[in-house]
């Protein structure tokens, strides 16, 4: 395992977290640049329960996966009483890219990330696998402009009829209804509920509907969609966790996202339906006319990047030109230079 | 059949719960007519029959009761898997659970050498972490409490000692052995759920009230579990054990696949696994029954 080591060569320090220290580090064996996220031991005391529950989910679930728009988990190792996961490269977040006031986000780039999201995610739960977790800050892209779908510490298998979940999951502003509502059976809504949040997050540029508690993030979204009734969703009352709000008559989605065109609308509707039953699946979504319409999305290399993140100038062209260059004089081909 | 008594006794996925002492009822589905019969009816049409599956089941308590296996004389892989079973029932585990402790504990004795660790330490951590890449959270302290109880039986649980403490770390760091030795890779491919497609499909072929007749859905599952005890189970892919299963079970009862001859002389399994050839069901069907001659039931008999 010492071989394990060597093989990944420190570079950089990512991050910490609540579990792990994430790393930037080269793969001397592929030159590949990765992540390596080496779990905390912690205090002896928490050693004492054994492997960390998430990196186990992370290890099993992402070992069976394998998509674009998934994180890639590429090498699993331990050394020591430690162990680490070795994942594909990220640049950046599209948390990071949403609060960058420097980056101007066109419909074209919001569809470039909304298809990669969904197309990540309709392979989720293609595979019987819920995220409960869905963030910008979950969705990683790298410098070509690629979205990956990442932590997968709350990931779980779903359609066993007879599993009772915890509804104590989905980081508060992304939370479904019937989540917030104490549904413990539920199925891939509740992502589907987040992505719509996020496209609203991508339009507005701050957080949709920001709670501060769970009672404000209910009324936040009755506010905001109208309180729901047992006609628009039944069943509602029959949840643990079930209150009775006052009738909201609900803000039309045109006035909120004025910019918005009526096939995005439509789909931020379905995304946002408040009855989970109703709310559409990634495949339904990504059949809508939004997706077949103008624009067409922005293709991934040039998909903005933060002032942080330094796109690799592409050596082979340049080099090129500058011997175009030097044989034609560089007058005329600078002027076509941005 | 001569392995019919084992094989009846496994069907209660309950049956060990009885080294508790608690007396859990046998639900027989299949195996009794369906419709309410009144007592007197019974009394007088059925006398004969109920007499002999009571002497049945009460033969069968006394002989289960009779077995109380110690572990800590014998460390073979049938008697570890057995441990593992007993403490994964008695921690209520999901039997998904359990299967995935013994398949973790084949795999991890098929890399190392038994001699080289306490296998009971092995088997208990194994179900540990079946407990958590199964999302059936097993508590370890109570892992360890069963365990402990079940090697060394009638002993109280343990102190929150120095011996605590030590067992805890040892549970700990056998976990990220195991881990490292199966190279991470945990997630079982569970015959279980080929095995339920396979069923519901012969289900529909055969019918409701032909299908209801024998309990072969009930002793298939028992069959499959029970094979966890066997490294065996590690040979084969879990599509063909399903199938083995299944045709073990149906040969059991005597049940005919109907409107086979119709079919070309193609077996039923042919159906769900093309290149299934007779000889290798055969051989996957011996070892599963191999699987029961380590028995302590059936080698007392």
């Amino acid at each position: 395992m010492a071989e394990k080591l060597r093989r990944y060569e420190k570079i950089d320090f990512l991050g910490e977290g609540q579990f792990a220290t994430v790393y930037k580090a080269k793969d001397t064996e592929t030159d590949k640049i990765v992540a390596v996220k080496k779990i905390k031991v912690g205090s002896r005391a928490e050693a004492r329960d054994g492997i960390n529950r998430t990196a186990l989910r992370e290890i099993k679930l992402l070992q069976e996966l394998k998509h674009e728009n998934i994180i890639g988990l590429l090498d699993v190792f331990g050394h020591k009483s430690n162990v680490s996961l070795v994942f594909d490269f990220m640049d950046t977040d599209l948390e990071v890219i949403i609060k960058d006031n420097n980056i101007v986000l066109t419909p074209a780039n919001i569809k470039a990330y909304m298809v990669q999201t969904l197309q990540g995610l309709d392979y989720l739960h293609f595979n019987w696998i819920l995220h409960r977790d869905l963030k910008p800050n979950n969705l990683l892209v790298n410098e070509e402009g690629v979205l990956k779908i990442g932590d997968f510490g709350l990931a779980k298998f779903f359609g066993s009829p007879n599993r009772i979940n915890t509804h104590h999951v989905v980081t508060r502003w992304y939370r479904a209804p019937e989540l917030l509502y104490g549904a413990r059976l539920y199925g891939t809504g509740i992502d589907m509920w987040a992505v719509g949040c996020i496209l609203a997050e991508l339009l507005l540029r701050v957080p949709f509907l920001p709670g501060e508690s769970d009672l404000d993030q209910l009324t936040r979204i009755f506010q905001t969609l109208g309180t729901p009734t047992e006609e628009t969703w039944p069943g509602m009352t029959d949840l643990t966790d079930f209150i009775q709000f006052k009738p909201f008559p609900g803000t039309p989605l045109k006035h909120i996202f004025t910019a918005a065109g009526d096939d995005l609308l439509d789909l931020i509707a379905s995304l946002l339906n408040i009855n989970p039953l109703q709310r559409c699946t990634c495949d339904q979504a990504l059949q809508m006319p939004y997706f077949s319409n103008k624009p067409a999305p922005t293709p991934g290399p040039r998909l903005p990047l933060p002032t942080t993140v330094k796109r690799q100038p592409e050596e082979k062209p340049s080099l090129k030109r500058k011997l175009l260059e030097s044989m034609d004089g560089a007058s005329l081909a600078k002027r076509l230079q941005f | 059949m001569s392995r019919e008594p084992s094989l009846l006794k496994s069907l209660d996925a309950q049956e060990s719960i009885s080294m508790l002492g608690i007396n859990q009822e046998r639900s027989d589905g299949g195996m009794n007519p369906t419709e309410p019969i009144t007592n007197e009816a019974l009394s007088s049409k059925m006398k004969d029959v109920i007499d002999v599956l009571a002497m049945q089941r009460e033969k069968r308590n006394t002989l289960q009761k009779s077995i109380t296996i110690d572990y800590t004389k014998a460390n073979d892989n049938f008697t570890v898997s057995r441990f593992i079973f007993e403490c994964g029932l008695k921690l209520d585990a999901h039997p998904l659970t359990i299967a995935t402790a013994a398949t973790l504990y084949h795999r991890f004795f098929k890399e190392a050498e038994l001699q080289g660790y306490d296998c009971y330490l092995i088997g208990s951590t194994c179900l540990y972490l079946a407990g958590k890449v199964k999302d059936d959270p097993l508590k370890i302290r109570d892992v360890m409490n069963v365990s402990h109880n079940t090697l060394h039986r009638g002993s109280q649980p343990l102190e929150l000692g120095d011996q605590y403490w030590s067992m805890r770390d040892a549970i700990v760091q056998a976990e990220l052995l195991i881990m490292r030795m199966l190279k991470f890779q945990v997630m079982p491919d569970h015959p279980h759920k080929y095995m339920l497609h396979y069923l519901r499909s012969l289900q529909a072929w055969f019918g409701e009230e032909e299908w209801s007749k024998y309990p072969v859905s009930k002793t298939s599952m028992a069959l499959l579990q029970d094979f966890h005890h066997s490294p065996a189970i590690l040979d084969y892919p879990s599509n063909l054990i399903a199938i083995a299963c299944i045709n073990l079970s149906l040969q059991i009862y005597g049940v005919v696949v109907p409107l086979m001859d119709e079919c070309d002389q193609q077996p039923w399994f042919n159906v769900f696994c093309k290149d299934l050839t007779r000889n290798k069901l055969w051989e996957i069907m011996e070892k599963i029954m191999a699987a029961y001659d380590d028995e302590p039931e059936t080698r007392d008999n």
